[in-house]
């Protein structure tokens, strides 16, 4: 044992989001116990983060939060028009989470301001799932790959609806998905995110690489020769795998 | 409104200038007025294939340099009317065609003629990207082998992002002329298939030629091998020039003769 007694970590985690769209008290109380009723077992002291798309008073904050916990929700953070609540969220023991920095400054280091501490009491730090402007859209190629020629999708998924022909090479920072024949070269991740596949309809391929990791042609050939197929990385090793 | 048709196929040898021989008489005989230029700078071969080498005074070196007209550097086909030759320079190298020369020259002819045939060299520099540069549409002369199926699809790639259609965001039609076409070799697994060709390739296919002896005797006698209708080449060539004018024909030639006729026409793609 070590005289330490915890450690800081960062972490992510899916949670359900609830949007309060419009807050009539009776309304709501009437429509949330229906949406538990009909998924119980889910619903029993799920976190919640709430979403205010509307502006609520302290009161009808309280409120919201009281009909939360009376359904066996356990409400954690809050976003969204959150302007005035300040207090009122931190007294309910809740984190404020419509800070974006809020993510950041959670892994970087502990310090002691209150949205944090109040997250430390919830234990589990909570990061915004990425909102789809963040996204950065797939590169979608429609025309064969030729020989001699590249494409590059930096940052994003590379698609392509059409061969990768012998001597071409495609590249992404993301995944590669060929709804054709791979006879090229394939290079997946190639900033070195190890969570790059790339998909492809038929495997003839020279050279597939994820993260700097390769396999030549030879290796290729001895698992789902022409197949459909997915090359993915685990344990630093590249596994290929057919796709049904 | 003219059409530009570049000959090309990244590999040499494979047949670019008979095919551009053969496709540009089969187009004057149809009708269409059709000037074939040799591309070629240096080297020289269209006028010897269509047998009016010693009918060469000026070229297309000397029209692009404002040397001579292109009136008076044109050639008259003697056997086929509606036709006429641009021949290339011997004694210049590619670097002598330039994108603005050749555009002039381009856009004179287009006045006066309905098809352009482009002859262009082999490999894939100054002389190739010139031949193709302007194309509407691109003939791909490719050889049942690897090496040829290769380079041809580096040329489809340099055409799709090289040529002044890319640029402008268009794109050029394709066509695949599979010239040299052994149906017993192709059985014997010697040679890749059609179907093998065209799977790689994946563009139309607009004929396939059968290897024929046929074909070095027209070249040697300075005659397009199109002119001898006896021979399979040349009816295989006259199918890809009404193809090429939009006519459906059926591809002859695929099985091996020793199949029997009717299993030739059931059995043919």
């Amino acid at each position: 044992m070590t005289d330490t007694c915890f450690r800081m970590k960062g972490t992510t985690l899916t949670s359900i989001v609830l949007e309060v769209i419009g807050f009539e008290p009776d309304k709501f109380e009437s429509q949330l116990a229906d949406k538990v009723a009909s998924a119980p077992q889910f619903f029993t002291r799920s976190s919640l983060i709430l979403h205010l798309a509307t502006g609520l008073s302290a009161t009808e904050f309280e409120l919201l939060v009281a009909l939360c916990r009376k359904f066996n929700l356990q409400p954690m953070a809050v976003r969204g028009e959150t302007e005035g609540l300040k207090n009122t969220i931190n007294d309910l023991g809740l984190a404020d989470v419509s800070q974006s920095k809020f993510t950041e400054s959670t892994l970087k280091s502990p310090s002691s301001s209150e949205t944090e501490e109040a997250v430390a009491a919830q234990k589990t730090p909570v990061s915004k799932p990425p909102s789809a402007a963040q996204l950065k859209p797939a590169k979608v190629v429609s025309r064969p790959v030729r020989s001699g020629q590249q494409v590059y999708a930096e940052g994003s998924d590379l698609v392509i609806t059409a061969a990768v022909s012998e001597g071409a090479e495609v590249l992404a920072d993301g995944n590669i998905h060929i709804y054709g024949t791979l006879r090229g070269r394939a290079l997946a991740g190639v900033k070195g995110n190890a969570q790059a596949r790339v998909f492809c309809q038929s495997l003839d391929a020279e050279l597939v690489s994820i993260a700097g990791q390769f396999i030549m042609h030879d290796k290729v050939k001895a698992a789902c020769w022409k197949q459909p197929a997915q090359i993915y990385l685990e344990e630093d090793t590249l596994r290929i795998e057919p796709i049904a | 409104m003219a059409k530009i048709i570049v000959v090309t196929s990244g590999k040499g040898g494979v047949g670019k200038t008979t095919s551009s021989a053969a496709i540009s008489t089969g187009l004057a005989l149809s009708g269409h007025k059709t000037v074939v230029i040799d591309f070629d700078v240096g080297l020289r071969n269209l006028d010897l294939i269509m047998g009016c080498e010693r009918r060469v005074v000026y070229d297309f070196v000397n029209v692009i340099n404002k040397e001579a007209s292109l009136t008076q550097a044109l050639i008259k086909d003697k056997r086929t009317k509606n036709l006429f030759i641009l021949p290339a320079s011997q004694t210049r190298d590619k670097d002598a065609l330039t994108i603005d020369g050749v555009q002039a020259v381009l856009d004179e002819l287009k006045k006066e003629f309905e098809f352009i045939i482009c002859d262009s060299p082999a490999g894939i520099e100054q002389g190739a990207q010139m031949a193709l540069y302007f194309a509407d549409e691109a003939i791909v002369v490719t050889n049942p082998e690897v090496s040829s199926v290769r380079d041809s699809d580096r040329i489809l790639g340099i055409l799709q992002s090289k040529s002044m259609r890319a640029e402008q965001g268009k794109s050029v039609k394709e066509h695949l002329l599979l010239t040299r076409y052994n149906p017993t070799r192709v059985e014997s697994a010697e040679m890749l298939s059609v179907a093998d060709v065209e799977e790689i390739l994946a563009i139309p296919l607009l004929g396939v030629i059968p290897e024929s002896e046929s074909v070095l005797k027209a070249s040697n006698q300075g005659q397009p091998v199109i002119l001898d209708e006896e021979a399979n080449a040349g009816q295989a060539y006259a199918d890809a020039v009404k193809r090429l004018l939009g006519e459906t024909v059926e591809h002859r030639f695929l099985e091996a003769e020793k199949k029997g006729f009717f299993q030739r026409l059931l059995g043919g793609k």
